[in-house]
């Protein structure tokens, strides 16, 4: 086990370093650079122009930029932005609590719905109960984030006035659990909307699946409690699918949600990308690109030895490798 | 002249269709408001008692860039800082010098090349330290330091040295005669007693840069990036204690949320994008919560410039039938619901220096038409374009990305010129990478807008010595504009500037390398009970004048 986990982390690393080579040379391949929003500008003359080239090190060969880039972001340093002049990594550590607590939570609440739901509804297949929740997870899916989180202000905030429409606390107000949670109860509901209906339908697809298999029945006709069939028997394969969306959905709980961030103006990561993004940043996009492709590579690891708890067939040990 | 491109809408507002969102507001808005009977907003005629306190929440759509001006380039940090901070002067709404720490106007030497600037001495910073002319001179010192890597360096080129003369007046020597002084006056000064011991070259992450000590009308209670900034008046102000108390800044990132936070009071003024307009004033009406300053005339004006380098448009007949080809107040009415001024030349109708007294091209589709045949552009294949020698008129037309009025008006253009048989096709571009086609003059034509600031000399856009790095992206060349620019720049006779500048405009009109399309105005949203604004701002500046009333 612990060598097959060694060698997936051996082989992540030149995905890894491919990974930063393709997204540092799109980057530079797209048209438009960090100075373009200077360029308009007949106060800056070209001597500032090109002074700013000189401080960004733009006016080096691309493979110095990338070296200097890897190097740096090896000890930790991802450089300093170039439009808001602070260090990547305090950006990154000030918006990221933000977008944890609404991705993490959102998350939690979602399996907490989706879970027991999906499992009812594989065991009642095609009930009433059924169709009613399949039909609703596909509005669930197909409701854009930002009408509905629009649809939510207009009518809590703006009709009722009952919930703030925006930020992460009461301007001045000092911190309050209740605050706090006012102002998250619109984004989160708008996000688990989206995310309840898919993981509702996975779990219920991987729970039909389970559930006419052999072992089931023989462990119901063993005389097994229905319960535990359902529990142990049951979920426990069911789940095994599911660890492998769990794992690949990881770099998404750090990217952050930006359709949500942007409406409900809270200051997250995916806010910060898409600023970045749009003004060429390259400091800020490449450590958000490349801790996003780490953690896709590792979280898909992470499934794979997820695997091996979850399902006694799969093993890594090579020596008892069943093929 | 300061200018700065003009997308006033956030590039991430592009991502979130407006149409759909105008509808989501819309139906909110249906269902929001009771119909309360007629109710004219409260009328602000009658005397209204003076309150002393109050608060003012404002929202923005992205952080400021920190309390310097030697390091912003944003409309919004200058907005912020101007509130904390003082300087020499501000600008007038008409692009003129208002004293702030300076008294009176600057005073120049028989050759025009020294300048000096009286300060007042009642001015403090909010640490209770004087604001001196050793300020003033530290301030500009920075400016002129080699270690200064900021992107203001070339405002500063003219200026040769800065001393101080006495504690309240500092002598400025330029290198040569510059008319466009003002453009080195609205910069914020720095008390020397803080970073007096910074180097230059690290000054722009000193800690003052987010907490100011400024002089200011307000102080800098608090700043949580992203979220607010949270200022409260200064109570020793050189001018005057301001009446409103407080001064919160949200920062929104959507101009629809705004919008919400409007109606649900959790922001209390605001500037009313266009498209949102109707939406607010059926509030304004219904919940007399807000009243609405509608027609602020800004300095920003749109455009479709011709690139001269491409046989189409070497023509000044063809591109004067280009203009008058298209409907202009059309497109106020249409896609700009109406906000917005028609404009002839290349300065915004807010200056000091603007005139009307231009060569004029109104619309007049059949016109055109004959002034193309006359250029000797006809249908001779019958397929509905016009051509001249076996070659069609077509061309791209691009337009940045994100700005759906612009996106609108562009279509509109289009149909307009196909109506004379003129094929455009219109090609929506991504922000930096439009920048960089404008820039490097990759393009037909182009849809795009100024926001001009400061000293109306145009030469940056307009003189040929421009074409290879400055903003002359169109390469115009008229050795006539040339040399009255270049006059206009050594002349400090308002009067005479005046008649310098209006005779560039008219043979700029005259030329229409660009088709000078319109200058949209804007509307603020206060509370009803406010008064004592400028209604010729559409800003938080001059809030320090603001009351509530009872």
């Amino acid at each position: 086990m612990s060598r097959y986990v060694l060698q997936r982390l051996l082989n992540a690393i030149p995905i890894l370093i491919g990974i930063t080579i393709i997204s540092f040379a799109i980057i530079h391949m797209a048209p438009g650079s960090p100075l373009s929003a200077f360029m308009e500008d007949p106060t800056i003359k070209t001597a500032d122009k090109e002074n700013m080239v000189r401080t960004y090190g733009l006016d080096q060969p691309l493979y110095v930029q990338y070296w200097k880039w890897v190097s740096g972001m090896v000890t930790g340093d991802f450089g300093t932005s170039f439009l808001k002049n602070q260090p990547v990594s305090d950006l990154i550590l000030d918006r990221l609590p933000n977008t944890l607590l609404l991705t993490v939570t959102s998350m939690a609440i979602s399996l907490l719905i989706a879970l027991p739901l999906g499992i009812l509804c594989a065991l009642r297949v095609d009930s009433r109960l059924d169709r009613f929740v399949s039909s609703m997870t596909f509005v669930g899916m197909s409701v854009p984030a930002f009408w509905l989180g629009l649809m939510l202000i207009m009518f809590f905030s703006v009709k009722l006035g009952v919930l703030p429409s925006g930020g992460l606390q009461t301007v001045g107000g000092s911190f309050s659990l209740t605050d706090r949670l006012q102002h998250l109860v619109l984004p989160l509901f708008t996000i688990v909307c989206g995310e309840v209906a898919v993981w509702t339908r996975y779990v219920r697809s991987s729970m039909l699946e389970v559930i006419n298999q052999d072992y089931m029945r023989t462990g119901q006709a063993k005389g097994l409690r229905d319960a535990r069939v359902l529990g142990v028997h049951g979920l426990r394969n069911a789940l095994i699918p599911l660890a492998t969306l769990f794992g690949l959905s990881l770099p998404g709980l750090f990217a952050g949600t930006l359709i949500v961030e942007t409406i409900f103006s809270i200051p997250g990561m995916g806010r910060l990308f898409t600023e970045a993004a749009f003004q060429r940043d390259y400091p800020v996009i490449f450590a958000i690109t490349t801790i996003s492709a780490f953690l896709y590579v590792f979280g898909s690891i992470l499934a794979d030895i997820s695997y091996a708890l979850l399902d006694p067939r799969v093993s890594y040990t090579t020596k008892e490798a069943k093929g | 002249m300061k200018l700065r491109s003009s997308r006033p809408a956030a590039a991430l507002s592009a991502l979130l269709s407006a149409a759909v969102l105008l509808s989501a507001c819309t139906s909110g808005e249906n269902t929001t408001a009771p119909p309360a009977g007629e109710q004219t907003p409260p009328a602000a005629e009658a005397k209204k008692e003076k309150t002393d306190g109050g608060e003012i929440i404002w929202a923005y759509l992205s952080d400021p860039q920190g309390f310097s001006d030697l390091w912003a380039t944003t409309t919004t940090s200058s907005e912020i800082n101007d509130l904390v901070t003082s300087s020499l002067y501000h600008y007038s709404t008409k692009q003129d010098l208002d004293p702030d720490l300076a008294v009176g106007q600057p005073t120049f030497s028989e050759d025009k090349k020294e300048m000096t600037v009286k300060i007042r001495t009642d001015a403090k910073y909010t640490d209770g330290q004087p604001v001196t002319a050793d300020d003033v001179v530290f301030t500009y010192n920075v400016a002129l330091s080699p270690d200064y890597k900021g992107p203001r360096k070339g405002v500063f080129e003219q200026l040769a040295k800065v001393e101080k003369v006495d504690e309240a007046t500092i002598k400025f020597t330029f290198k040569q005669p510059f008319a466009s002084f003002i453009d080195l006056m609205a910069y914020n000064i720095l008390p020397k007693h803080i970073l007096g011991e910074t180097p230059v070259k690290d000054m722009d992450k000193a800690p003052f840069i987010k907490q100011p000590v400024g002089s200011g009308p307000y102080k800098l209670e608090e700043w949580k990036q992203g979220q607010y900034l949270r200022l409260v008046r200064n109570e020793n102000y050189y001018g005057g204690k301001p009446a409103v108390e407080k001064v919160t800044v949200k920062i929104i990132p959507d101009a629809n949320s705004i919008m919400a936070q409007l109606q649900t009071g959790e922001v209390n003024a605001s500037t009313v994008p266009a498209d949102n307009l109707a939406v607010i004033e059926q509030y304004a009406k219904t919940s007399g919560k807000i009243k609405l300053q509608k027609g602020i005339k800004s300095s920003t004006y749109l455009y479709v410039a011709w690139n001269l380098t491409n046989p189409l448009f070497q023509d000044k007949k063809v591109r004067q039938a280009l203009t008058m080809a298209i409907d202009r107040q059309g497109i106020v009415d249409g896609v700009q619901e109406g906000q917005g001024v028609i404009v002839h030349s290349q300065t915004p109708p807010t200056y000091w220096s603007y005139t009307e007294n231009v060569p004029k091209f109104p619309f007049d589709a059949e016109k055109a038409k004959a002034m193309l045949a006359e250029a000797g552009w006809k249908d001779s294949d019958g397929d509905t374009i016009l051509d001249k020698d076996g070659k069609k008129f077509e061309f791209e037309m691009q337009v940045n990305q994100g700005n759906k009025v612009r996106e609108k008006a562009v279509t509109v253009i289009q149909q307009q010129l196909k109506k004379i048989g003129i094929s455009v096709q219109p090609r929506v571009v991504e922000g930096s990478a439009f920048s960089k086609n404008f820039q490097s003059k990759q393009f037909e034509s182009i849809f795009y807008g100024w926001n001009i600031s400061g000293d109306p000399n145009p030469k940056g856009i307009w003189h040929s010595a421009e074409i290879e790095h400055g903003l002359n992206n169109v390469t115009y060349k008229n050795p006539e504009v040339d040399k009255l620019i270049d006059e206009d720049l050594q002349t400090f006779d308002t009067n005479k500037r005046k008649e310098l500048l209006g005779k560039i405009d008219a043979l700029i009109a005259e030329d229409q390398p660009y088709t000078f399309l319109y200058s949209p105005t804007t509307t603020v949203a206060y509370p009803a009970n406010l008064e004592g604004f400028n209604p010729a701002r559409d800003s938080l500046r001059e809030v320090e004048k603001w009351y509530f009333t009872k």
